[in-house]
């Protein structure tokens, strides 16, 4: 019984085995978005796809970068992550979308996350509520490097993950705001669904963890605009193979 | 704006950055590391220097045992004009390869305490600030000292949970053992939550002055004062990188 050796089979739900992988692997929810990473990159291959885990592994000037896609929420990353880090990902860069909180945010700016309010549960079965939810420091100097040397502006700071998007979002049901209000009152800059226990997972295990993000305007706000635009999704993961290159060169991957 | 009602501290009797050591009379060794220093207040368990060094104007402030009285010497020192906090502390070590006497810079805290469940909600991270930890490692760096940076847990109960504790202690530690925590101490959650929230600057530099690992290892007087002068001297280097940097 029990889990002798897991290192060293196939993992069950991302379908990988140790070496398919690159030691930093960039992990968006939405398993649509690989294929923006799959376009920036000089090459990559179709390493493996079940369920909502689909992973591409290739070079960018030369250094092995790996993508897989976690599925929304906790749940699926906590699966992803723990199995990732049992085929040897050391850095783990989960490149996102959020709803911004805070009225400096907008369309194009990026989001660093230092730390995230764990608002869900999924961690909390694996620690008590009390451990941090903190990105690796290494990862937020990669990210904000990446950031610098594209010209993009960035945020650095708190992020809230939590489970109920239609409880705080602007479809929400019922006064968003009332239930948003100490988080805006706090300073935290932006909601998602998968950080948190990524961070948590990791700093448990010893493996570097981060976060960025693509900022809209604020969900507190009226904007005719867009949620999302592509070309700012693009211009994030772009910052994320770049921090990934950083890394390699800093000795870290 | 009349002076703090604990800290007895007014706007312009501290630099921009304090260190804030638990205990009473390290304020004035750490004072004694400045290039100059002048006496500024004592009441209670808050004793101030005010002084330079390498041209920066900076302060220590003791705060005594926990995050009850570091919360109010935070708030008081905020409130007349100090914006970078750093403490420099004493803690138990929960892992194997750390050692006496070795210096721990704590990347964020278990929130283990209650005050800071008092102010924020416990899903909140208590972090250090970024290029406040960033400055500690490099000017730990600076000294050719290779620092553990991690992650501590403070609490309130120091008999339930150190070396000297009521009871198997061990069994408590375990769950924070198995997830990297390097150790254990009693202000950190409280110090970096609330200077995060009120858009400040804080950081942690530890030395292990017991193992919970190996209870019958004492750390020698020498040992240990040796350690927390290293600790002053990388806080204060820090310091100096901070002030560089500005309002970043």
């Amino acid at each position: 019984m029990g889990s002798q050796d897991v290192h060293s089979k196939r993992q069950h739900h991302i379908d990988m085995v140790k070496g398919d992988v690159a030691p930093t692997v960039l992990t968006p929810g939405d398993p649509g978005r690989v294929e923006v990473f799959v376009s920036l990159m000089d090459d990559a291959k179709k390493v493996a796809e079940k369920r909502e885990y689909i992973t591409y592994t290739g070079t960018k000037d030369g250094v092995p970068v790996s993508c897989t896609s976690t599925g929304l929420g906790t749940p699926p990353t906590a699966i992803g992550v723990e199995e990732l880090i049992r085929i040897g990902a050391k850095n783990i860069i989960r490149i996102g979308t959020c709803g911004a909180i805070q009225d400096f945010l907008k369309p194009g700016h990026m989001i660093i996350a230092t730390g995230a309010v764990r608002g869900e549960h999924t961690s909390e079965e694996f620690i008590s509520m009390e451990y941090p939810a903190v990105a690796d420091y290494r990862v937020v100097r990669a990210l904000v490097d990446a950031c610098e040397k594209l010209g993009l502006p960035y945020h650095l700071g708190i992020i809230r993950t939590h489970d109920a998007f239609y409880l705080e979002s602007p479809w929400a049901l019922g006064d968003f705001r009332i239930r948003l209000k100490p988080w805006v009152d706090m300073g935290v800059l932006a909601l998602e669904n998968e950080s948190s226990t990524l961070f948590t997972l990791c700093s448990m295990q010893g493996i570097r963890a981060g976060t960025i993000l693509a900022s809209g305007y604020s969900i507190l706000e009226e904007h005719d605009e867009k949620i999302h635009h592509e070309e700012n999704i693009r211009k994030m993961v772009t910052a994320g193979i770049e921090a990934a290159k950083l890394l390699h060169e800093r000795g870290l991957a | 704006m009349k002076k703090q009602h604990h800290i007895d501290l007014a706007p312009g009797d501290v630099g921009e950055t304090v260190f804030i050591p638990g205990d009473v009379h390290r304020a004035k060794f750490i004072a004694d590391h400045f290039d100059d220093a002048e006496f500024v207040a004592h009441k209670r368990q808050y004793v101030t220097y005010t002084g330079t060094y390498k041209g920066v104007r900076m302060s220590v402030t003791s705060t005594g045992i926990g995050c009850p009285a570091l919360a109010i010497a935070v708030e008081e020192l905020i409130n007349v004009g100090a914006k970078n906090f750093i403490r420099i502390g004493t803690c138990g070590a929960l892992q194997k390869y750390v050692k006496l006497g070795d210096i721990i810079i704590a990347t964020a805290g278990v929130r283990g305490d209650g005050t800071s469940r008092e102010y924020f909600p416990l899903e909140y991270p208590a972090v250090a600030d970024f290029h406040l930890l960033e400055a500690l490692v490099q000017a730990a760096g600076e000294r050719n000292v290779k620092p553990h940076v991690g992650i501590v847990r403070g609490h309130d109960a120091f008999y339930t949970e150190s070396i000297l504790a009521n009871g198997d202690y061990l069994a408590r530690d375990k769950e924070w053992i198995e997830s990297n925590v390097l150790s254990v101490e009693n202000e950190t959650p409280t110090l970096f939550t609330l200077t995060t929230v009120r858009k400040c600057r804080g950081g942690t530099i530890l030395t292990p002055v017991g193992h919970h690992l190996f209870p019958d290892e004492m750390i020698s007087e020498e040992a240990m004062k040796k350690a927390i002068a290293l600790e002053t001297m990388i806080a204060l280097d820090a310091a100096v990188i901070l002030d560089s940097i500005g309002n970043k």
